[in-house]
């Protein structure tokens, strides 16, 4: 087990530094380069002083040395202005002695880099918006799992049945609703004041405020969540990512009660309440498991789009600004984050898999 | 300089020769108020003078500002950008939150009169060659220093000064400059003594009040020139920056370590980033995320009324410009841009583009509020005449493509442009970029859609947009008889006599078909109910001092 | 003119019958939910002392029965409209329900036609016969097919839609349904049947374009994904060792590239400028050429001629495709590379925009067929008709070609049907992040994009669409789990 998770991780790094390297060549072509002095110096510079600017900036190395200066494995760059004589470099910070800065100063030695958009440390940005996603994630699986769950066993303990047939078709209708669509017709519906149910409820008095929920869920950043203003972008996102988990819930859950050991309890007189209980749902739930956890790297999709429906300023805000703002060290902070995510659940859901699956031994 | 003024020491000039020529034409109907308080007070009178010379009730003037209650926090949504030196600024969004502690010299309200903020006075000599800045006393700046002569005139340094990169003041400052050292001329700035600066042109020039009353003239303190304000938060205001995340938030809070000059009600201001989406803007104010909307826009306006919030509206100047650059091909052939002229109307454009809220322009960029505007025969809009005169200059089959701002009004705007266009025979696509990237390169598109905000006068625009070379000169234009008339313009204080030369300057750019400049839009401001102070401005400044709740 | 109703002259008894259905359901299905709880079950059959079976009916079954027939009722009254907006004479009679349907005419009658044909001659035509006997499965074909015939006969044939994609009409922005036009020219239909979007554009219309739109990209792109996918996954699969270790990885590799984070790092200005879709396209879209050569090559080696016409055909109709579609030599923006083919041969050119957007969902798409089918293979090779084709001594392309991918199909097709669902949706996330085909393309994705800022007073631009994607990506998965499920039964 142990080899087997060395040999993992291993493979996770080699594919962290490749898919890494390829965000950061496809952020350093030319074009991109030159979007990034255009805003950062002048809108109007010439193509000379574009070169010179990124020169200057210690963007004008080879874009192999510059992506092993940002890993850490190179010294950073440094360069002395032949008018003042004032030495600039990548790890001199603003105000600080050149000969006290480190040589090095990468992802290796924890830093990284610099958001030229936010005009911040990248450290000190994503931290907190990753703590808001974590938060929008958690409820979002808290949700979804648990219904998908019981949306699927319930389907699948009487596969044919009325029941098994009306889950599986809200199942497939909600595979078929992309968050985008979902999302605006639930702010119709819920949270808008002049459409939907929240005038009519506002009229009758039921709710105080405007609306029902809340179309915006900013204020749950600051203020902390509700029911009111995290009902919706959760439900947005479990509701397209419960189908699937669903469905394959009931496809595992269809094939165990066809078991034949199923049969013999069945014949041995078990009630079906313990069949489903006691026999049926353990191994039932093996294969959702690994569905379960790759679906993390597809709710990351979904949270960028919640977020930004819903105003949230979390991961997911961060990586498209970033990325429509060629901001490139912190969009190389959130390639990092969201590779490293897709390979841990990955990692975990081949282990769990293991573990739960007493007919797989790994040597 | 002969004195003609007799100042009352505290609110600036109580008359001047030329504000008593326009006081009889107001009487007389020629100039209506706003004009008429633009023109007195850019030549010093305070306000209330102004209003007294055309014996209208000077409580009009002071009345503009209610007294709020003290204490509160307000939040106002508009967007947080990241801060820098603020002659280099280009959004109003960046002034309105260091305003809180980087005041101005003066400033420009809402009914079109001029105030004194760290002036107390000023004045102009009888050409506009020489102008006399009396600075307020007994202002300090937040670390302690006072507010001197000095900080002004380091301050006009600063802003004279054309070789720093993206200083948007050199160009407002005129013939202050030095055309060939690009810094501010020798002797045009001199500290008369603590509290007195006095300012010379080399020809007479009437944009240097408006130009300090603009938000990029910030007025830093005499050691911190060129610096950001976010990095050393010395100003002379009352708030002090407590948050500021780009993007995201920004927080304002009131220093307690600093006596302000003036008054001041609210304890915190919080400026709220919900992107440049209008409909994300309505879900917050539904969601109660905010107080005070930055700009209410479209058919946004008729819904932010219908939840129940206060609406303020204000005619401008401001205007989308859909035009072509002459330095890109086929847009050199003056033909290909009459063409494109004819082709358009701008009713249509005003209809679809911004809902019919705002009047419709005549492509010449000078507005009928802009006391200098001439009245020209309407425009014709003709399609068929426009696919003629695109066959005769040989670009028929070329592809036009139309850029745009991925936003509400003006990517409709541009979109009904280019269904005219189309209509006329014209081969048109249409490219619309995210607003986090258009930006970065907006004067160099070889035909595309900017908008431009409010000014005071009329040839502050044409010099800022259509004169030879410079920096915002996103058309391309360049026109020697153009650039020489603009130069006469810019020395006639009188507005009458302006007209004479802007009637060829504004048929100029007809002809050149310049620019396709289809309305002037009402400007629209929301604001929930109980708040003072918060009404629209035509440059969408908000000054924090004065917001409060009511008492 | 008056505005048009939505169900014409037929609505007088349609609607309180219609709206008698759906109260019914509610009810039944209520009271089912209820009787549920309490403990009520169908009745079952007994068996008399006779030796006869009875069926005890129970309160429950009387409820189901009941809900049966409100929903027949319903589908009833939904023909009805159709042929009320088929028969009735002018368009204010037929409301606006009725006129969709007269314009649908053409998509109806081929729909119709297929259906007769398919369900008469289904014991021969295998797989796609079988479908006829899944109703979820007919359901899916229905609503798939309705789409592919209402975009041919918007795209090729523009039959059903009323006004041009990009026609604007500046007095019918946002317009309910069913507003009439200001002053029609003759020949001009009068009305806009959905209202007007916020330029003034016909909704309905647009919805049909934006189907064209949609199934011109999707199920190509997911054609080539798939021919991408099989050449590499078959070896990978076949032959293993370090070719599949080296294959694996890659895929993983672009498998564990956040979507959405591609989609924003591929799709914009500055990477279209640097020809990137181009050196993209270069390569992905040398697969089908391969795919077809190896395909032609292995099954006819030992019948040189045939051989030879074929893979020669293969090469230079594919040759000519292939170099059309990556170059432009009418493009100076580009890199020499691209600009060498010369332009009388140039038989196409793809804009950058569209050539990105199309080559970003290939590239997404492609890892993930690769898996699919290597693990089939990987299932395939030890079943003795391999072994058998292995001990008479054919090449292994032409086994992992003729003996393998036909046995894989069943999986692949259900596969095949999923996934140009998911391209769908892939395709309305870019337009919904302003990174669709082109700003005014009436693509869904886009206009549920521009429809939904204002969705809150004028819902009627951007439900149509939205509802037109979720019932096109619902119809396909149906028809892939009907598939799935008659597949199964083999």
């Amino acid at each position: 087990m142990g080899a087997f998770i060395l040999r993992r991780t291993g493979v996770m790094i080699l594919t962290a530094l490749c898919l890494t390297f390829v965000v950061f060549f496809l952020t350093n072509l030319f074009p991109n380069l030159e979007k990034l002095a255009k805003t950062q110096g002048n809108a109007r510079m010439t193509d000379a002083e574009v070169v010179s600017w990124l020169d200057r900036n210690g963007y004008g190395g080879p874009l192999i040395v510059r992506y092993g200066e940002w890993l850490g494995v190179v010294p950073g760059w440094t360069r002395e202005d032949e008018a003042t004589g004032e030495i600039t470099g990548r790890c001199i910070d603003f105000g600080m002695d050149p000969a006290d800065a480190p040589t090095r100063c990468g992802l290796l030695q924890g830093d990284l880099g610099f958001s030229t958009v936010s005009d911040d440390e990248v450290g000190n940005i994503i931290g907190g918006r990753l703590l808001l996603t974590l938060k929008l994630m958690g409820w979002a699986f808290g949700v979804m799992v648990p219904a998908a769950l019981l949306v699927g066993v319930l389907a699948g303990m009487r596969e044919g049945s009325r029941l098994d047939r009306s889950l599986s078709t809200f199942s497939i209708a909600s595979t078929a609703t992309p968050e985008y669509v979902s999302g605006v017709i639930f702010i119709v519906l819920l949270a808008s004041s002049t459409a939907g149910l929240s005038p009519l409820l506002a009229e009758w008095g039921w709710i105080e405020g405007r609306t029902l929920f809340l179309g915006s869920a900013r204020s749950a950043m600051e203020d902390g969540i509700t029911f009111w203003n995290f009902a919706l972008p959760v439900t947005t996102i479990a509701l397209y990512g419960m189908g699937y988990i669903a469905r394959m819930t009931r496809a595992s859950m269809a094939e165990v009660m066809t078991a034949q050991y199923i049969r013999t309890a069945r014949l041995k007189g078990v009630s079906f309440r313990n069949i489903v209980l006691k026999h049926a749902l353990r191994n039932a739930l093996i294969a959702p498991f690994t569905v379960i956890m790759l679906q993390f790297p597809w709710l990351l999709t979904g949270v960028v789009i919640v977020e930004t429906l819903f105003n949230y300023n979390g991961f997911g805000w961060t990586m498209v600004q970033a990325a429509s703002n060629n901001d490139i060290e912190l969009l190389l902070a959130c390639s990092i984050v969201a590779v490293f995510v897709v390979l841990v659940t990955q990692l975990i859901s081949d282990i769990g898999y293991v573990f739960l699956n007493p007919r797989i031994r790994i040597a | 300089m002969r004195d003609f003024t007799h100042t009352d020491g505290s609110t600036g000039l109580t008359t001047h020769p030329v504000a008593e020529m326009y006081a009889r034409e107001h009487k007389a109907g020629q100039l209506d108020r706003r004009e008429f308080l633009v023109r007195s007070t850019a030549l010093g009178l305070s306000a209330a003078a102004a209003y007294s010379l055309i014996g209208a009730d000077a409580a009009l003037a002071d009345g503009h500002r209610s007294v709020p209650a003290a204490g509160g926090t307000l939040r106002i949504q508009q967007e947080v950008r990241a801060l820098k030196d603020p002659r280099t600024y280009d959004w109003s969004q960046m002034a309105n939150i260091t305003r809180g502690f980087l005041e101005y010299l003066i400033q420009y309200n809402e009914d079109g009169s001029f105030e004194g903020v760290l002036l107390d006075s000023w004045e102009a000599n009888e050409d506009a060659t020489v102008y006399t800045l009396n600075l307020r006393q007994g202002v300090m700046w937040n670390n302690g220093d006072a507010f001197t002569a000095e900080d002004v005139a380091a301050n006009f340094v600063g802003w004279c000064d054309s070789t720093v990169e993206g200083n948007s003041m050199s160009t407002r400052m005129g013939g202050l400059v030095d055309p060939d050292t690009g810094v501010a001329r020798e002797g045009a700035i001199e500290v008369v003594d603590d509290y007195t600066v006095r300012v010379t042109y080399p020809e007479p020039d009437i944009t240097l009040v408006p130009g300090i009353a603009d938000y990029p003239s910030a007025v830093q303190h005499r050691d911190l020139i060129g610096t950001n304000p976010a990095d050393h938060g010395v100003g002379t205001g009352a708030y002090q920056i407590a948050d500021y995340e780009v993007g995201v938030s920004a927080r304002l809070v009131r220093n307690p370590d600093h006596t302000y000059w003036g008054d001041t009600y609210l304890d915190e201001i919080v400026f709220v980033d919900l992107g440049q989406d209008p409909a994300a803007w309505f879900a917050g104010a539904e969601a109660g995320e905010f107080d005070m909307t930055y700009e209410t826009v479209g058919e946004f306006v008729d819904l932010f009324a219908a939840i129940g919030w206060e609406q303020s509206e204000v005619t401008t100047a401001a205007t989308v410009v859909i035009r072509p650059n002459q330095n890109a091909a086929p847009y050199d052939d003056v033909r290909v841009r009459r063409a494109i002229h004819m082709a358009v109307d701008n009713q249509v454009c005003l209809d679809l583009g911004i809902n019919g809220q705002g009047v419709t322009a005549e492509n010449h960029h000078v507005c009928p509020i802009h006391p200098e505007y001439a009245e020209l025969p309407p425009q014709t809009f003709d399609p068929a005449g426009a696919q003629a005169l695109l066959e005769e200059s040989g670009h028929a089959d070329f592809e036009f493509e139309l850029i745009s701002i991925d936003d509400d009004y003006r990517k409709n705007t541009t979109d009904a442009v280019a269904a005219q266009l189309r209509d006329a025979g014209f081969n048109v696509t249409r490219t619309i970029i995210p607003g986090s990237t258009f930006w970065n390169d907006w004067t160099s598109y070889p035909f595309s859609s900017t908008n431009w905000n409010h000014r005071e006068l009329g040839v502050q625009i044409l010099n800022l947009a259509y004169r030879t070379g410079v920096p915002w000169n996103e058309s391309g234009f360049s026109n020697a008889e153009f650039d020489e008339l603009l130069s006469q313009a810019n020395g006639i204080q009188d507005a009458d006599a302006r007209r004479e030369v802007m009637v060829r300057l504004q048929q100029i750019m007809q002809e050149e078909g310049v620019t396709i400049q289809p309305y002037w839009r009402s400007l629209f401001r929301h604001y929930s109910p109980g708040i003072v102070n918060a009404g629209m401005h035509p440059k969408f400044e908000i000054n924090v001092h004065y917001l409060g709740f009511s008492a | 003119m008056e505005p048009l109703t939505w169900s014409g002259s037929f609505g007088a008894f349609l609607n309180p019958l219609m709206l008698a259905a759906v109260v019914a359901f509610v009810i039944l299905f209520l009271t089912n939910v209820v009787m549920t709880f309490a403990g009520m079950r169908s009745g079952d059959f007994e068996v008399n002392a006779d030796g006869t079976l009875v069926y005890q009916r129970t309160p429950m079954d009387m409820v189901l029965t009941g809900m049966k027939y409100a929903v027949l009722l319903f589908v009833l009254c939904c023909i009805g409209y159709i042929i009320g907006g088929l028969t009735l004479p002018t368009i204010e009679q037929k409301g606006i329900l009725g006129a969709m349907a007269q314009r649908l005419l053409p998509v109806w009658i081929a729909l119709v036609v297929t259906f007769a044909l398919s369900i008469t001659f289904k014991r021969r035509l295998g797989l796609y016969g079988k479908l006829f006997d899944s109703p979820i499965g007919m359901a899916g074909f229905g609503l798939v097919m309705f789409w592919i015939f209402a975009a041919i006969f918007s795209g090729v044939f523009p039959l059903v839609p009323t006004h041009g994609a990009i026609d604007l009409i500046s007095q019918m922005r946002n317009e309910l349904p069913g507003t009439p036009l200001p002053n029609p020219d003759d020949g001009e239909y009068p009305y806009y049947l959905l209202g007007g979007d916020n330029l003034g554009r016909d909704v309905f219309s647009r919805v049909f374009f934006g189907a064209a739109d949609v199934l011109k990209i999707t199920p190509v792109a997911t054609l080539f994904a798939f021919m991408v996918g099989i050449t590499l996954g078959l070896p990978a699969g076949y032959f293993g060792g370090k070719l599949d270790t080296i294959l694996t990885f890659i895929a993983n590799l672009a498998l564990a590239f956040p979507v959405i984070l591609l989609f924003f790092l591929l799709v914009t200005p500055e990477i279209v400028a640097a020809g990137v879709p181009q050196y993209m396209s270069m390569i992905l879209f040398l697969f089908p050429i391969l795919f077809f050569v190896v395909l032609f090559n292995s099954r006819f080696h030992t019948d040189p001629t045939r051989r030879n016409i074929l893979v020669g055909a293969a090469i230079a109709i594919g040759g000519v495709l292939y170099l059309s579609l990556i170059s432009n030599p009418s493009d100076p923006d580009l890199p020499l590379l691209f600009r060498l083919w010369p332009e009388p041969f140039d038989l196409f050119d793809i804009a950058g925009n569209l050539l990105i957007v199309f080559v970003s969902v290939v590239f997404v798409n492609s890892p993930t067929v690769f898996r699919i089918v290597r693990g089939i293979t990987l299932d395939v090779k030890t079943r003795d008709y391999v072994a058998a084709a292995q001990t008479r001594g054919e090449g292994p392309w032409y086994i992992m070609l003729w003996e393998i991918l036909p046995n894989a199909r069943g999986p692949l097709i259900v596969d095949f049907c999923l996934r140009i669902g998911y391209t769908t949706i892939l395709l309305g996330t870019l337009g919904f992040f302003g990174l669709g085909v082109s700003p005014e393309s009436p693509d869904w994705g886009s206009t549920i994009n521009e429809g939904r800022r204002l969705l809150t007073i004028y819902p009627h631009p951007a439900l149509p669409p939205a509802l037109a994607l979720m019932s096109l990506v619902l119809g396909l998965n149906l028809l892939a789990d009907g598939l799935r499920e008659e597949s199964l039964k083999d």
